[in-house]
């Protein structure tokens, strides 16, 4: 198969505050809602995947924190309950996502020919992010389209940051190519927050938004700066200006998040819808949209036809077939890595 | 004096998931060595820092009474599952977060199912305490915590427990040298990653061995930490300097070897 597309990519943050803030029934904790602006962003953003009818959404999530190379979920149906260890008292979801394991295969093989080392996670009870599943719940709650999840290597934080985006470049690029192998029409995740400093208590109801305000002024001048900039289409001078965003907002775009997005979509110069703006616990998260399909850059779902069926592509899993994720009953899973002779796991 | 061991311990699973590994296998007897001295010790609880329960709001403290999971690191699930139970002192942790306020650290305790008790811990509490049988008090690791926080930290939970007629040990658990190798390895060849950082490495265990007060050793461990990317600025190290009373006397390092070319050590100190 060939002939599929990127046919949008879209800036998707992942502050748990805003699955909390929404109430849906995976998650535990009840709100008083809070952070609407960003959700209202969220809307347009669920209405766009309506139109657009990707066959899959892929998200690089700065939660999946690996520091051997750049992983790829790799099991076809992913089940458990994620904690969020930061905001325990806000995220307590409980999920169930099926993987585009083909695609997954294909974005891993091209990145090791790309030189980066790469690895497809197999194991059936590996526990998803936070940031992924937020992203995810916020662009797609009813999970009917399956996914690709790729980690955030923590080579800008072990290299500099330009060397860093080096290797974001080429984990982009690779992520292209399988695309267009595999025929898919893809829509693309960057779950990342702008501006990440953020205040270090919080507020006894968390969802009181007369505590809610940017970190500072300074943070929020630099968010307006790139915004600017992305909504006039200036995204050479934004990926010019990124280190320099990063060094000083700390911004969570230093995982590599938007460069891997920007990189798969070929860097287009093209003006980024904003969809909304919002502060986090003092952060600067803004929901952009990047519709190839409205710059003739990729088919509108309307004439898509293309290289692959038109019907969504269906993981290779029977629900019988996967293992309990994240429980404590079953058979442990012994590992594909490497071993040394004949052992029984923890002698 | 209430504090009957100390100790810090690596918290990468590798050691643990393949112990039969030549360059792994001393780290891993190590580990099991620490954990019949702690056991000889008889603590009602173990303090634990780890590294890698990394917090950015509050200072947290485990307050779920047990957990009997199953846990997958992030890195190295090839490797395997990780099934752990582990029992908590939460009468301890609850006068720690009452504590940490009083120390002026924003603090609260969590107590959820499922919550993601990190690898480090897992780790630690597998090799040392197999089956939870010693409760454990859990302090995360706040990422805006300084050096010098996480040893007030220690230094509160351990007098908290004085005052409840505790015996504890206390647990640090971290890595030396942060730098690991970015490209795969043949595993039975693994080494620390530069020369400079098992140098640093080096220093830094003949300095604990020596022994001193946290003015000596906390600025050197700082300096250190810089130098060899240490895991979490050794921190964790902090929190056993902490526990000490800000005084080691010193130390008995029952290993030193590489995790994927980081560093790691199995350190047991004299109490």
């Amino acid at each position: 198969m060939s002939g599929g597309e990127i046919v949008a990519g879209f800036i998707a943050p992942h502050p748990p505050h805003l699955v909390y803030g929404e109430n849906p029934p995976q998650n535990e904790p009840r709100s008083q809602g809070g952070w609407e602006q960003l959700r209202w962003a969220y809307e347009k953003v669920r209405e766009s995947i309506d139109e657009l009818k990707p066959d899959v959404l892929l998200v690089h999530s700065p939660h999946w924190n690996t520091q051997l190379g750049h992983h790829f979920l790799g099991v076809p149906r992913l089940q458990g309950k994620s904690v969020d260890p930061i905001f325990p008292n806000l995220f307590r979801y409980t999920y169930d996502l099926n993987v585009d394991v083909e695609l997954a295969q294909l974005a891993c093989k091209y990145a090791r020919e790309e030189g980066l080392v790469s690895k497809l996670m197999t194991n059936p009870r590996f526990r998803v992010d936070y940031g992924t599943i937020t992203s995810l719940h916020l662009a797609r709650p009813q999970w009917d389209i399956p996914v690709v999840g790729l980690s955030a290597n923590n080579s800008p934080y072990y290299l500099t940051t330009e060397e860093g985006f080096a290797e974001m470049d080429l984990l982009g690029k690779a992520t292209r190519k399988a695309i267009i192998e595999s025929g898919r029409r893809a829509v693309l995740l960057c779950s990342a927050t702008m501006s990440h400093r953020h205040f270090q208590e919080e507020p006894e109801t968390p969802e009181d938004m007369s505590q809610e305000h940017p970190y500072s002024m300074e943070m929020y001048q630099w968010d307006m700066r790139l915004i600017k900039m992305m909504r006039d289409g200036e995204m050479s001078e934004v990926h010019k200006l990124l280190p320099e965003f990063v060094d000083i907002a700390f911004a969570e775009f230093k995982a590599g998040s938007f460069t891997w997005m920007c990189a798969a979509m070929e860097y287009p110069e093209l003006p980024g819808e904003l969809l909304g703006f919002g502060n986090v616990i003092g952060t600067g998260n803004a929901v952009f949209k990047w519709d190839l399909t409205k710059h003739g850059l990729a088919t509108p779902a309307d004439r898509w036809n293309g290289a692959t069926s038109t019907t969504v592509p269906q993981p290779a899993f029977t629900p019988s077939a996967t293992a309990p994720s994240g429980g404590s009953s079953g058979s442990v899973f012994s590992g594909d890595g490497p071993s040394i002779g004949a052992r029984p796991l923890n002698s | 004096m209430s504090l009957v061991a100390a100790y810090l311990v690596p918290g990468n699973p590798l050691p643990y998931l393949r112990p039969e590994n030549p360059p792994w296998a001393g780290i891993a007897s190590a580990c099991r060595a620490a954990g019949r001295s702690l056991s000889a010790a008889r603590p009602d609880t173990i303090l634990v820092y780890s590294t890698q329960w990394m917090a950015v709001l509050d200072q947290l403290w485990q307050m779920r009474r047990s957990f009997d999971d199953l846990h997958v690191d992030e890195n190295w699930y090839e490797y395997g599952d990780l099934e752990y139970q582990i029992t908590c002192d939460t009468e301890l942790a609850a006068a720690c977060v009452e504590g940490s306020k009083e120390i002026g650290i924003s603090s609260k305790g969590v107590d959820y199912e499922k919550f993601p008790i990190d690898t480090g811990t897992i780790v630690a509490n597998g090799f040392m305490n197999p089956g939870g049988r010693i409760p454990l008090t859990i302090g995360s690791n706040n990422l805006y915590h300084s050096f010098d926080d996480t040893v007030r930290l220690a230094e509160m939970a351990v007098d908290k427990a004085n005052r409840m007629g505790r015996r504890v040990a206390i647990l640090g658990i971290g890595g030396m040298s942060g730098s690991i190798f970015r490209h795969e390895i043949d595993i039975t060849t693994d080494g620390i990653a530069t020369a400079e950082d098992d140098e640093w490495n080096r220093k830094m265990l003949a300095r604990i061995q020596q022994g001193g007060s946290v003015s000596e050793l906390g600025a050197f461990a700082q300096e250190y930490a810089k130098a060899a990317k240490a895991d979490m600025g050794f921190k964790h190290f902090g929190w056993v300097l902490g526990g000490l009373g800000r005084n080691i006397s010193g130390a008995q390092i029952h290993a030193y070897g590489a995790t994927y070319g980081s560093g790691a050590a199995v350190i047991e100190f004299r109490t």
